[in-house]
């Protein structure tokens, strides 16, 4: 399969993707079997249930939340193609020093992790955002009104305006001391 | 000038030099005795396993598994490179004859450069610890020192295997076996550490009933770990790390918050006690005059531990940075191959060589030496300011917030979610691997409380909840008091920290909304009777607490009381308490504040300010008051009667026995105290208790006595108030009358001997009988509280006699009382004496 996707993978297709997510061409056509194998529809797209055919990822407390991920850019389209997913995977990108990077930048790593609880795309995580998302890592052995608590007081250390929300702004500032460069980059195998 | 040397010179540097002068002069005062205090026995079996225990409790896990796969390509691989390498070229310098020390055999020269080569966790500890460069870096470098002891051990055992048996010939097959030596030796003290440390989180399951020998557990696990590794000659080092690593997360879930403080100290203590005794042992093992100085020997050793480390580490980072996300740097290759120090397990297993065998052994170990101070003392001074020239990320220590914890989770999900979907099986794969399978099968099997998936975003919240807490109450000490009543405590951490992290924007909006800071908070409504209940508890509770009878009470060899303080608080607390409530009878209380202070000056510190906040705090709720002013109301008139008059003491039933029962007695007999110190109707107490019934008849009058306890003659007594009969008198005027009974009863912790007799008011001659007496054996006064009048004549013990040994304060007191009335009816009947003891209180 590796071979014949590697195939169907025209040159400046290759070329558009790199030159937009900057992904070497070893990495893109790994990554373009990749997503031919997840793809079992064999229709150039993958939906929502190819992702979480992955039976780890269906596992993963935040699993649908990842996949929602991918979806971000079209909310009608419920399909994402290869440029899509591989812009999306570009932010994971480790961050190099002398390069210009656009999508894994520090503020694009952290603003793909922001969206993460921004359901409603808002650009302000409010405590029910934020309690979702408690509720989906720490999972049934809490108590609601615990949860209630740390997710109010998690928002009360980050608010700055005291409008009761994460701004991104407030976001990345609660994150400064963070190592997010090298939390939210995988390395890509060639 | 002290500081500033322990600014320039590491701790281990200075310790030696102090080994070193203690070493001269114990070699010029004894003479020629030959000092060793450094035996490889003491050195493995006693000095070692506590800094390695207390490397491996306190590594970072997660990081420490982030970068194994660094970790073992610099001990195994750089460690076998080092010693190779170091071993064939000392052995071709030797070729040359430039040591001018005869025969340099090879396989003791690789001997040599395999205890030479290994990086010394002992050594980097003290050094690393002083330099705080950032944590990628420490736990690269650390780990190396600890995961490479199986190698050293085996290439040591290796080495000198063979050089025993050079004479025999070495076949391919002791190569091979000494190669496979190396796994099982690795392999099997890691997989004997983990052992122990999982059996370590399962004892401490269930160890919560015995929390005072809790850390030794711990402790004595570990040394078990390392001993059985080393029975089996597997490596020991490996295995308490490992031990160490395994029960961390396990133990910490378990034990009290006390415990998990004594095992961190006595951890730190013991480790930093024998680094100190083995840096000062090297110093004192120095001057001895068994040294061999090979001047070539020890500088070519020098350089080509230097070069080689260096060497190793620039090709051995190319290699690893391959694989790294996150790439080692010139600088960080720098301080890791400058970082290499060597100490004291070099030196022991010098010691260890047998010299019939290995007839350079002298000369090794002077090498050793002269190479383990070189790098403690050159290196070990030096790194400190190459780290600030260089300008090394150092670590910043700090714990994180709750953002950082929540968004570095979701992080963490996330990544293990992209790694999914690329297919990748990464480290972030792995651990949520790990993770899931720990929480599903182990932790629900070693923990005692098992919380959930998240227990580290429970504990960051624990922590800060807390800190905001602790914070309030330091900042805000003397603003307790004036918080209105209305407010619970979770309302006033509630606005603290609203307040401390944003300003005052927020706090109309917290208010509205439900926010809780106390995870365990319950709302607390009480009723009218749990007001009461707990009022009357409060003062009990203060009169029980004597602060004398703490340690005796408090002593128990398998438990640590922590009662004491708090006891001791409640004591002033409820004193406040008090105030609050005898508010309208100021001499009353003066006088009374006056002895209480004083004890409280003698026992305890008090903190006047801060437990009259508490109180104002606690009581200031509008039931309570309501309750406290109810109780009030009737007693100014009968108190201030009875105050004045003297009090005749008789023999009778009363209710102070109910009155001072523990809680539930108490709450019902409460009501009929009340009354039955105003009406004469018999309480239900009264009409349910047998020995109460029976007497009901014939106690009408007073009743007599023949003899008298020692007491009555007791000057002592004067000293103080004689009680009251009923427990809101001893509320208003008096606290004495209970207080007598239960610090008898904890003071003489053997036969308690009380007489208390509780003369009922003035209104004795018309209510009847109401009174007990209470007399035990031995100590003649151990109320300080009755009065009595000199005309009561004073005999021998009295005839009634409760039965003795009666720990329970409950049952004593019924058992007494139906003693008393026994004993009374007989004397009523026989000899009608009619002998009254008046007491009078004294003002």
């Amino acid at each position: 399969m590796g071979n014949r996707s590697s195939l169907l993978l025209r040159e400046e297709e290759i070329a558009q993707i790199q030159q937009e997510s900057g992904f070497t061409p070893n990495q893109i056509e790994r990554l373009y079997s990749r997503f031919t194998s997840l793809d079992r529809g064999d229709c150039g797209t993958l939906s929502r249930e190819d992702f979480l055919r992955i039976p780890e990822l269906a596992i993963n407390p935040l699993g649908e939340r990842i996949v929602n991920s991918f979806f971000q850019g079209d909310i009608y389209n419920d399909r994402v193609n290869f440029r899509q997913f591989m812009n999306v995977l570009a932010h994971f990108r480790p961050v190099k020093k002398n390069k210009d990077n656009k999508l894994n930048s520090r503020e694009a790593k952290l603003k793909f992790a922001f969206k993460m609880y921004d359901l409603d795309n808002d650009d302000l995580i409010s405590r029910d955002e934020l309690l979702a998302i408690l509720h989906m890592m720490v999972g049934a052995n809490i108590s609601e009104e615990q949860l209630t608590s740390i997710a109010e007081r998690t928002i009360l250390e980050a608010d700055e305006d005291g409008d009761q929300m994460i701004s991104f702004e407030e976001f990345c500032k609660a994150l400064q001391r963070t190592d997010v460069e090298q939390k939210m980059s995988i390395r890509f195998l060639n | 000038m002290a500081p500033k040397l322990s600014e320039i010179f590491p701790e281990s540097c200075l310790l030696i030099v102090v080994g070193v002068v203690i070493g001269v002069i114990l070699v010029h005062v004894t003479g020629s005795v030959h000092m060793s205090p450094l035996t490889p026995d003491t050195f493995f079996i006693y000095m070692l396993p506590p800094i390695i225990l207390d490397a491996g409790y306190f590594m970072p896990n997660r990081l420490f598994f982030d970068h194994l796969g660094t970790i073992l390509l610099f001990a195994v691989i750089g460690t076998i490179f080092n010693t190779l390498a170091i071993g064939a070229s000392l052995w071709a310098v030797g070729q040359t004859g430039m040591f001018q020390c005869g025969e340099t055999p090879p396989l003791d020269m690789f001997l040599f450069a395999a205890l030479i080569s290994a990086v010394d966790p002992v050594a980097v500890l003290a050094v690393f610890e002083e330099i705080h460069v950032n944590e990628i870096l420490y736990i690269v470098v650390f780990g190396e020192s600890l995961l490479n002891d199986a190698v050293t051990v085996v290439l040591y055992h290796m080495f000198e295997a063979y050089s025993e048996m050079k004479d025999t010939g070495i076949i391919t097959m002791d190569v091979v076996a000494g190669c496979a030596n190396f796994f099982v030796v690795a392999i099997g003290g890691t997989v004997i550490g983990v052992f122990w440390g999982v059996a370590t989180g399962f004892v401490t399951r269930f160890t919560n009933e015995v929390r005072v020998i809790e850390p030794i557990f711990i402790f004595v696990m570990a040394y078990m770990a390392y001993l059985c590794a080393e029975i089996f000659h597997m490596s020991g080092i490996l295995a308490v790390t490992f031990c160490g690593i395994t029960m961390k997360n396990y133990v910490e879930g378990n034990v009290s918050h006390k415990s998990h403080t004594t095992i961190k100290y006595t951890m730190k203590m013991l480790s930093s006690s024998s680094e100190t005794i083995i840096f000062m042992f090297l110093g004192v093992a120095t001057v001895n005059k068994l040294h061999m100085w090979n001047t070539w020997f020890v500088v070519l050793t020098i350089v080509f531990c230097s070069v080689y480390r260096a060497i190793g580490v620039i090709v051995l980072t190319a290699l690893a940075n391959r694989f790294r996300l996150n790439q080692l740097s010139k600088v960080e290759k720098f301080v890791m191959s400058y970082g290499g120090l060597r100490g004291a397990v070099a030196f022991a297993l010098v010691l260890l060589i047998d010299e019939d065998k290995v007839h350079l052994q002298p000369m090794f170990m002077t090498t050793t030496i002269a190479v383990v101070y070189f790098t403690v003392f050159f290196q070990g001074i030096t790194i400190k300011p190459l780290v600030k020239i260089l300008n090394v990320k150092t670590a910043e220590k700090r714990k994180p917030t709750m953002n950082e914890r929540i968004h570095e989770k979701l992080m963490d999900h996330l990544m293990t979610g992209v790694e999914d979907i690329l297919g990748q099986h990464g480290n972030y794969h792995v651990r949520d691997r790990f993770k899931r399978f720990d929480n599903k099968y182990i932790r629900p099997f070693l923990l005692r409380n098992y919380q959930g998936a998240e227990p580290k975003i429970l504990e960051t919240y624990s922590k800060l909840a807390m800190r905001d807490a602790m914070e309030f109450m330091r900042r805000n000490a003397s603003t307790i008091g004036n918080i209105s009543g209305t407010e619970s405590m979770s309302g006033i951490f509630k606005n603290y920290t609203a307040g401390n992290l944003d300003g005052s924007t927020s706090f109309s909006q917290l208010d509205s909304s439900n926010w809780n800071v106390d995870m365990q908070e319950l709302e607390y409504n009480p009723s009218k009777k749990d007001l009461t209940d707990a009022k009357i508890h409060h003062l009990l509770a203060e009169e029980l607490c004597q602060p004398k009878r703490h340690r005796r009470l408090s002593y128990s060899r398998h438990a640590v009381n922590d009662r004491d303080l708090s006891t001791q608080v409640n004591y002033k607390m409820h004193y406040n308490m008090r105030r609050l409530v005898g508010d309208s009878k100021r001499h009353h209380h003066k006088r009374h504040s006056k002895k209480l202070q004083k004890d409280g000056k003698q026992n305890h510190v008090s903190f006047p300010e801060f437990q009259q906040n508490g109180t104002a705090k606690q009581f200031s709720h509008d039931y309570i008051s309501q309750v406290l002013s109810e109780e009030e109301l009737p007693d100014p008139k009968s108190n201030k009667e009875e105050w004045d008059s003297p009090i005749t003491f008789t023999a009778k039933s009363s209710l102070t026995d109910e009155s001072i029962y523990s809680d539930g007695v108490k709450r019902t007999s409460r009501g009929s105290i009340d009354e039955s110190t105003r009406v004469t109707t018999p309480t239900a107490t009264e009409t349910m208790l047998p020995w109460k019934r029976d007497d009901e008849d014939e106690c009408s009058a007073p009743l007599q006595q023949s003899e008298f306890p020692a007491w009555a003659s007791n000057k002592e007594y004067l000293a103080y108030n004689s009680p009251s009969a009923t427990f809101l008198g001893g509320l208003e005027n008096n606290r004495s009358s209970v207080i007598g009974l239960f610090r008898r009863d904890s003071a003489a912790s053997g036969h308690v001997s009380s007489c208390e007799s509780s003369p009922q008011k003035e209104r004795r001659s018309s209510s009847g009988p109401n009174a007990v007496i209470l007399i035990e054996e031995d100590v003649p006064d151990p109320l300080g509280v009755l009065t009595r009048q000199s005309t009561v004549p004073t005999t021998s013990q009295p005839p009634l006699t409760p039965n003795p040994r009666r720990q329970i304060r409950r049952g004593s007191m019924l058992e007494i009382s139906g003693c008393v009335d026994d004993t009374s009816n007989n004397n009523t009947q026989t000899s009608h004496n009619n002998t009254e003891f008046h007491t009078r209180r004294k003002d």
